[in-house]
Parts: C-alpha cells; structure tokens; sequence
C-alpha cells in the first residue's frame, strides 16, 4: 500500500494555487449555519403540486373548484391560467454546425409542457400549482383537485418506443425519436486479421443523483422585477428558461443560487417549477416558495443513465483492437433538455482512451413514459465506459490474456500523444486528447492495487470469493462556450468574486478565493466568493460536465489579473512613481526608488476611487472577465477495485478501490481528491444498489429510499487516489476537469472484479449488479473448494 | 409528506388510552414511538382522524424481572432494550436482533412494543420474540387483561391479535439464560429492513446442542419459526457440517415475498445460509 497522497501547504509568498489550503465553507456548512433554499422561506406562501398519477394518459378534465373553496387556498392554477408565451422549456444546448455535418447528429425540438393541459407523459410530472398560505393546508387542498385521465398504454422500453408501429409519445413527433448520431471512421478490417470477435449487450439501469437536498423555488416581486431563489447548478440558463416561457426581458429575472446540497446534474436542469413559481409570484402579487420534498424527488427530478448497448469488438492475435462496433439506445423518458449532450457525450466517450482505428457507431435516444432525464454525473460516459470496457474484458478472456494486458496493449502512451482522433468534438474542434501517457495511469493504479492483492483479502474474507477489475476512461471535460468570472475591489479593500458557476457544495469558496489571490498577488483572507447571483455577474453558464475549475478558474484568473494590473497603474498615479517601480505586495502596493519607500494598501485604493477620492473619476477596481476555451481539455484515468462476492449469498462487497488519474494543475489537491472519492460512493452505488424501476403500466417503484437503495459507508471502501498532474496549454491554469473522473469508470471495474471473483461463470452485463444470479457462481466455486 | 389533518390526544395513563381509544375507534390511529405510523401518515397511506400517542403512557415504559420471566413494557424503545443488562442475560436473542434495527436515531424512538403490533413481516423483533415464546399482553376495555403466546399473535401481514378497541402492555419473556444468541440479517444497506433475517438461539451442552429456537424474519406474512430445524439441531454436534444439514431445509413450509431486492427463490436460498450462520453464531462455534 502506498501512502496518501502529500497535503501540500501553503507557504508565505508561494502561489495558493496547488496547495491543499482548507475549504473556508466547511465552518459554516458543518455548524449549520448554511442558507439553504429551505431556510430563506419565512414569510412566503407555499406552492404545491399536483403530479400526474398516470404514466401515460390524456387528460379530460381538471376541476379545481372544491379545492379553490378550501381553507388557507389562495388559487389553483392549471396550465391554461398561466400567462405564458411559450409552454415548454427549450433545449439548453444547441449542437455545433460542424458536429452535426460530421456525425449526423440530430434531435427535435422537444414540447413538454410546464403544466400540461391535455396529456401527461409520466408519473410525477406536474400538472396543477396550487399556493396556499401553508404546505399543510397546501396539501390537504390538492387532494380536493379532481382530476379526470383516460389512461393510454404506457411505453416503458427504448426499444419498443423505436418500432415502427409505436404510438407516439408526443403527438408532434411520431417517431419517438429524440436524438441520433452516427460516428463512422477507418478502414475496414481484413477478415484473417481477426483472432478473436466479441458481441455483447450491455444495460446500464437507470438511476441519478438523489441529492442530500431536494430542489426548491423561492420567488419575491420586486416593483417589475421578479427575484427567484433556486436550488441550481446553472442560474443563468434558469433565467433564459423563465424568460422563453414568460416573454420577461433578462433585466427582469434576477436568478440567486443559496447553499446548495448536492447537484450532480440533476439540478443542471431548467424545470416546470422553476418558472412556475415566479410566474404565481407575479400573478398572486405574494411571496411564493416551492421545497420539493422526497417523494416528489424520486419521481419529479431528473434522472440519468438506462442505457443499452449492442457491441461488436473485434481484435487481433495479440489483443490489438482493430474494430469497434455499438449500436445504443438511451432512454430519455418523457424529456431530456441535455439530449444532444448525452447522446453526444456517450457516443465521443465509446472511443475511449486507446488506440482504435475502425470505429462505427450509432446511437438514438427514445421517449418513454418514465421521468425525464438530464445529464447525471457522467452523463454517457458511464455507459459509454462500461460497454468498451466489458467488451475489453470479454475479448481478453477469449484471448487468455489479462484484462490488464489487453488495456496495456490499447492504450495511448506518451509515444501516441498528443493523439488526434478523425471526429470533430461536440464544438465542431477537431479532438484531439492533449494528455501525457495513459499508460502510466493503468501502471499507477495497479501499483496501488496490484491484482497481488486477492490473495491477501482472500485469506482474511473465508466466506468470499474475490476477485480484481480494472477499467479506465477518458473525459473531455471543461466544455464551452464560456464562462464568467467577476473580481472587484470592496471598499474596505477586500475583493469579492463572483461567477456563473454555481456550487452545489464543491468548494468553490475556496478554490476560486485561490485563484483569484494568486492573480491579485493578495493574501487568500482578502477574498470572498459570492454565491451566483445573475445580478452580480450578467452572463454565465454554469456547473456541470467537469468544467467549472477549467473555465470559471480561467475567467477569475484573467480578472484579477487585469484587475491587477489596473490597479499598479492606479498606484503609481497615487505614489508618483513609474509603474515599474510598483510592486504588488500580500496587503497592497509598494514602490522604492532608492532613496524613498513608498506603501498604498488596497483599501487606500478603494477610497481613491470611491466618490470624492483622487480617482473617483477612474471608476471603482471591477472587472468582469468571460472566458471562452478553444476547446475542450481532456483527463484520463484508469481504476481498480478488489471486490469480495459471498458464497452464500451472492452479495458483492466492495473491499479496495484506487483511482490514479491523469488531470491538470490541481488547484486544490484535498478538493480534488473529495472529488473523485465522492464519484466512486456514487459509481458504486450505480453498479450495485440503485435503480429507478417501474411497474409494467408505468408506475414508479422505487419511490422511498427502502426501494432506491443508496450507499452508505459500509458500502464504500477506503479509496486510493492518485495525481499524475499533466498540465494542459488549453487555459491559463492548465487545469482539467475531474468532476465525473471518479465516477465514469466504477461500474465496468466492479463488473470486471465481480466476473474474476467468480472465474469467469458469470458475465457481468447490466448495473446495478444482482445479486441472486451471482450466488450459484459462488456456490459452485465453493463446492468445488476453489 | 405532509400528513393529512388529524386530532391529537395523548393520555396519562393506560385507562385514560384505553378510554381514548374506545371513544374514537376506527378513526384513530395509536401513536408509539412513530417510526413506521408517520411516514405512513407523512405519505397520506393512511388518514385517521385522531392520533392516541402514548408517549405519556409511562407505566407501559420499562423492563422488569418476575423471577422465570423478563416483563418488557410495550412502550420500551429499541435503545433501552439494548442498553438492559437483565435483556442481554436473559433473552440475548433479542438484544442481538434489535441491534440490527436501521440506525441509532431510530432506535431511541421506536418501541418494541410498536414494532410488534405495527406487524412488518421485515422487521427485526417478530422472530425472536416468536422464537423466545414469548407471551403478550393485552388489555382490552373494562380493565379485561388477557395473555396471548407469540405464536398465535401474529394472524397476517400488518395483522396482530390486538383488537381495535385493545392495547398490546406487556411482552413476557421466559428467561433463556445461558442460552447462545445470534440475529443473521441479510440487507444490502445497513439501515434496511431485513430482506431475509434468522433468530437462533441454542442451548449447548458438552459440545452439543441441546435445545434450539429459530425464528425467521420476511420469509412470508408473519414471522415464522423453523420448527423442523429445531428439531434437526437438537443432539447434534456445534460443527459446520452438521449444522448446514441440519439447517438446509430452513425455508420449508415458508411463502417468502418476491420484490425489488429478491425473489422468492433467493430468499429460501437466504433463508438455509442464515439459519447456518445464525446458528453456528448463536452456538458458539
């Protein structure tokens, strides 16, 4: 075993960038002094929801009058008494022009309404708001809303959903088709080249976020301005969705993003509540809040994954991969607004950190009557990850050599990078993977738990068999087009930054507070991260898909630079001095000219520039940088998992995890390393315990957690992380994204373990992982005293 | 998961409960220690109109010693079961089953005496107080008082002995002192209800086993107990061998459920694997 990873310190005058500074939120966080959505709510009204109990059905009638005349009811709202411009919420990503020509990439537009008036599409899709003085109240009343279904057969499988003779989902799209893409390149294979051709089908279930908090709306009119509070990840594309549906210019939405409890995709997402809300904020003239509760998460928030995979992957004597072949399916429910990222997503990540020369891909999302979707934490590359791998492992079986071996001969190394692949990426720029040795990170987590280590478990776990995995994955990440970063100058001479990346809890406090000291040369106490907030910074994006550090930390980098630099000119103009005689030191400015020493704080400064000051006229120290990338950067990783299944049960347990990944610059190595920790619990909880799973007539049945089964820490082992830090030219910090890198490759690692637990008798081919059928494997090996 | 509005009423004493609840009848709903009534009301399964708590109710509270039996009063939470020395000496079959139950929080609320009349074939008291034999007492209206044996107590899923206008008071434990104990609960995540669980405790004598009672958690309706094992175990040696045969029919006679974490198959399957463990545990071997 070797020992953790070294807690870099920080040092006086060293950079802050690259050091394990603590996380300045934990203390309010862990004392409860966190501002959740949940604790602004004193003084509004409660909205609540009806939600469809039909997974498919039309509607034929709503009566809201015996509700209407209950106690504490201020109004029920369908969606024909909503004053909308538009009824449904747009797509928020537009494929690039280049990508679509290259891969034949395409989707319509989806129509979900915000509250549908004649059909709805799942169970838990909101169909009546209803603002009572309280949520007790508030929910009583809902039960005195008579609603009216004709139920209509409900369309459970991607596969059905595509047939030719299927009824359509949404009227206007009667092929139940809602994206496509197609990836063709190579030469193709001459047939004796071929040792060994695997096929395979691979499903990964379905299952999200489930974070610690749910959502939540709070929305305050203000004169014309509507305020809204919500529990986001992303609150510009929040105000661009409330703004599409209500006609509202931009300057009338202010979006604010409170303490958030976890995000992980699921709040990457523009939903019906979210302009719902503002829209009987302004109708009812009061203070409106919306606090989902458990139940309406597990069948009203966005959910991920339910996948499948039809793969054909041929190699050659020695287990070169020559040929790579998957046609997949996602099943998106009732709605996806990230369609075109997750059916791009999985199709770029099917390519996978080798060397692969004849690829043919295809892949088509379906509606179902299932809960909408968007891009959980990984968002394809999961899936996409666990059908190369599995495939991998099946042809290295075949072969007889090791699923080791077979990824040592794929991957690229440092001879094969940088490493060009012939597809654009999803922002129409040649891919190219700017890593360093991919190899080195198979050598590395196998250091970290060498295939050796099955013997010494086994001796200790008598009543498991056991058995090692390895998977690896690569990860664009640190997506356009941009992001925003603000840095100004507070009167008292501190700064505040600010930016459209919000933090759903991943330290952004801190990590921006570093880069934004490092670029002002200041000491990291001066800086305050603000929470986003539309109004503090115009423009934005937001947090998901790996890509805040890459592009938020660029933009606050250039800001405090510039703001840097304006600031030295400013100075010198106080002293009277040359600028290149101004240094900048931890608390301000210094000058000398041999003779005479001047000092001007940051505060001094701040008061120059504030009304009646000697630069008043100069305006304050403020600046607001938007960062666009060239494209994006890329981090691989291999992992390895020892894992223990129970010859009497079948029962997996997860005993040793290791992560080594090839990142960026790491800003803050602790951040990072609870980064990937955290992505494994998740990928383990995907390979082996959740599962969002309906009834054959649509109705969800996992909607308590005694039926989605999270983990918890006896379900996680210990995990082993390693850096191998490869800076990258493609932004100013040279960091990569590693949001999804612990994430990405848990399910193909724990399916390859499981598989070598028991010596091949199972094929591992859909998450999460059963149990039952693995136990007359283990049962045999144990009969046979192996 | 707000519940639906109700009346609360929450009486000093047993007569003032009892008198409560032949008031109200079937619109009431009686109040424990809430770990299975309030999610239920919290997701509107159930709608009474008056909820009886009896939190007040402190004669029902505690664990005494009548000489051959241990008196556990209805109202005894989980944590003060787990806490009693004269339980884990006496009736350590039940101390090690309730250990097992979800997570602290929820063990210094919920009642032993709730759990049994709440009648979840999942959890963790059934199957040792039926393999216990133990006995318990009901009060019913007009002071009436009257003993019903574990075995005849639990009638089908969520379905007890207790009446609609009656109290469960008391459990009565005979004392298994010196008797080996052990509770073998299957689940994916800790805080779970069983999927499959096995109550075994065993009286041992000279390296053998002497008397057995085995008690098996969701393996249909009610808590079950494995008599046919019982009888298998009894003369014979505390070793693997003979343990596993004498527990490989474990699931005989039993109609476990099929759901989201097993079916029926694999729960009988469970059912031989625990009963071993259970055994061998509760034996000391």
């Amino acid at each position: 075993m070797s020992a953790p990873p070294p807690r870099v310190t920080h040092g006086p005058g060293e950079p802050y960038v690259g050091t394990s500074v603590p996380r300045v939120e934990d203390q309010r966080l862990l004392d409860g002094r966190g501002r959740f959505l949940a604790d602004l709510a004193a003084g509004a009204l409660s909205v609540v929801f009806l939600r469809s109990t039909e997974a498919h059905a039309v509607i034929e009638s709503i009566d809201t009058t015996r509700a209407t005349d209950m106690p504490g009811v201020v109004g029920v709202y369908t969606g024909n008494d909503l004053p909308l411009a538009r009824d449904y919420i747009g797509s928020l990503h537009t494929p690039d022009p280049g990508f679509v020509a290259a891969t034949g990439f395409r989707m319509p537009e989806q129509r979900l309404a915000i509250l549908p008036v004649d059909r709805v599409h799942y169970v838990g899709q909101p169909v009546v708001a209803l603002v009572a003085s309280d949520r007790y109240l508030g929910e009583d009343a809902l039960e005195a809303v008579d609603i009216t279904y004709r139920p209509l057969p409900a369309v459970l499988d991607p596969s059905a959903s595509l047939a030719p003779d299927a009824a359509p989902i949404h009227p206007h799209l009667p092929d139940n088709e809602a994206g496509r893409i197609e990836v063709e390149f190579g030469d193709d294979v001459a047939a004796d080249a071929v040792a060994v051709t695997v096929e395979g089908t691979y499903r990964i279930g379905r299952h999200g976020a489930v974070p610690l908090e749910g959502r939540g709306v709070l929305a305050r009119v203000d004169g014309q301005r509507v305020s809204v509070w919500t529990s986001t990840q992303i609150p510009h594309l929040v105000r661009q969705g409330i703004c599409e549906a209500t006609g509202w210019s931009v300057d009338a939405v202010r979006v604010v993003v409170p303490d958030v409890g976890g995000g992980f995709g699921t709040k990457a997402n523009v939903y019906a509540e979210e302009v719902v809300v503002p829209v009987l904020a302004r109708l009812t003239g009061h203070d409106l809040v919306w606090v989902e509760d458990r139940q309406e998460h597990l069948v009203g928030s966005a959910q991920g994954r339910d996948q499948v995979h039809r793969t054909r992957l041929s190699v050659d004597r020695e287990g070169r991969v020559l040929r790579w072949e998957d046609d997949f399916l996602l099943d998106i429910g009732a709605g996806g607004l990230w369609v075109a990222g997750v059916v791009a997503n999985t199709a770029i990540h099917l390519l996978g950190p080798y060397r692969i020369p004849r690829v043919r891909l295809r892949g088509r999302a379906a509606f179902t009557n299932k809960t909408i979707t968007a891009q959980y934490r990984g968002a394809g590359r999961p899936e996409a990850c666990f059908a190369l791998e599995r495939s991998l492992d099946d042809a290295a079986g075949r072969l007889g050599i090791t699923p080791v071996e077979i990824r040592r001969r794929n991957l690229l190394t440092a001879a094969d990078l940088p490493y060009a692949q012939p597809l654009p990426y999803r922002d129409g720029v040649p891919i190219v993977y700017d890593g360093g040795d991919y190899l080195r990170c198979l050598d590395s987590v196998l250091e970290l738990l060498p295939a050796e280590t099955v013997e010494r478990l086994a001796a200790e776990h008598p009543d498991l068999t056991i058995g090692h995995g390895v998977g690896c994955y690569i990860e664009a990440t640190g997506r356009g087009s941009f992001e925003s970063g603000r840095v100004r100058l507070t009167s008292t001479g501190g700064f505040e930054v600010a930016s459209g990346a919000a933090s759903a809890g991943q330290a952004h406090e801190t990590v921006f507070a570093q880069v934004a000291a490092d670029g002002l040369g200041c000491s990291l106490e001066l800086v305050t991260v603000r929470r986003s907030d539309t109004d503090l910074v115009r423009h934005g994006v937001g947090t998901f898909a790996s890509r805040s550090a890459v592009l938020a930390g660029s933009a606050i980098r250039r800001a405090a630079e510039q703001l840097l630099d304006q600031a030295t000119g400013r100075a010198a103009q106080l002293l009277g001095v040359s600028p290149d005689l101004v240094k900048s030191t931890a608390s301000g400015f210094a000058a000398a000219d041999g003779s005479s020493e001047w000092e001007i704080s940051w505060a001094d400064l701040a008061t120059a520039c504030a009304p009646g000051g000697a630069q008043e006229q100069l305006g304050p120290l403020d600046v607001v940088e938007y960062f666009h990338p060239e494209t994006v950067t890329w981090t691989m990783g291999a992992h390895a998992a020892v894992v223990g299944v129970h010859r009497g049960t079948g029962a997996v347990s997860v005993l040793s995890y290791a992560v080594a990944h090839e990142g960026g610059v790491e800003i803050n190595p602790q951040v990072v390393e609870g980064q990937v920790i955290g992505g494994v619990a998740q990928g383990i909880g995907g390979a082996l315990l959740e599962q969002f799973r309906y009834s054959p007539t649509g109705q969800p049945t996992s909607t308590t957690l005694a039926e989605y089964l999270l983990p918890g820490t006896c379900d996680v082992p210990d995990v082993q992380v390693r850096h191998l830090g490869v800076a990258t030219p493609c932004n100013p910090l040279g960091v990569r994204g590693a949001g999804e890198s612990g994430t990405i490759a848990v399910s193909a690692t724990v399916a390859g373990a499981v598989e070598d637990a028991l010596h091949g008798l199972v094929r591992v081919s859909e998450t999460p992982i059963r149990t039952g059928p693995l136990r007359a494997a283990a049962e045999q090996i144990r009969r046979e005293g192996q | 998961m707000i519940p639906a509005s109700f009346d609360y009423v929450a009486p000093q004493s047993l007569t003032d409960a009892l008198a409560a609840l032949a008031e109200h009848g079937d619109d009431a709903k009686v109040l424990a220690g809430g770990q299975s009534l309030l999610p239920i009301l919290r997701m509107r399964l159930n709608a009474p109109s008056v909820v009886i708590d009896l939190g007040k109710v402190t004669e029902l509270q505690g664990i005494s010693d009548e000489g051959d039996h241990l008196v556990i009063g209805a109202m005894t939470t989980y944590a003060a079961v787990l806490a009693s020395e004269a339980v884990s000496t006496h009736a350590a079959l039940l101390s090690k089953a309730v250990a097992t139950v979800a997570d602290p929080q929820i063990r210094h609320r919920g009642t032993v005496g709730g759990a049994l009349v709440h009648a979840d074939p999942a959890g963790d008291v059934g199957a040792p107080v039926l393999a216990l034999d133990a006995e318990l007492v009901i009060a019913g209206q007009g002071g009436a008082t009257r003993t019903v044996p574990a075995a005849d107590f639990f009638e089908d899923l969520f379905t007890t002995a207790v009446g609609e206008d009656e109290l469960l008071t008391q459990i009565r434990i005979p004392k298994h002192t010196g008797w080996g104990a052990h509770y073998e609960k299957f689940v994916r995540v800790s805080h779970q209800w069983s999927i499959v669980a096995v109550a075994a405790t065993v009286r041992a004598e000279g390296g053998s086993i002497a008397e057995a009672r085995v008690g098996l958690t969701n393996m249909g309706s009610t808590p079950l107990r494995a008599t046919a094992v019982e009888q298998a175990l009894v003369g014979q040696s505390a070793t693997e061998e003979a343990v596993r045969q004498a527990c490989a029919r474990a699931a005989d006679g039993t109609n476990p459920p099929s759901d989201l974490n097993g079916d029926a198959d694999y729960r009988r399957h469970l059912a031989s694997v625990l009963t071993r463990r259970a055994v061998l545990a509760a034996a000391g071997a």
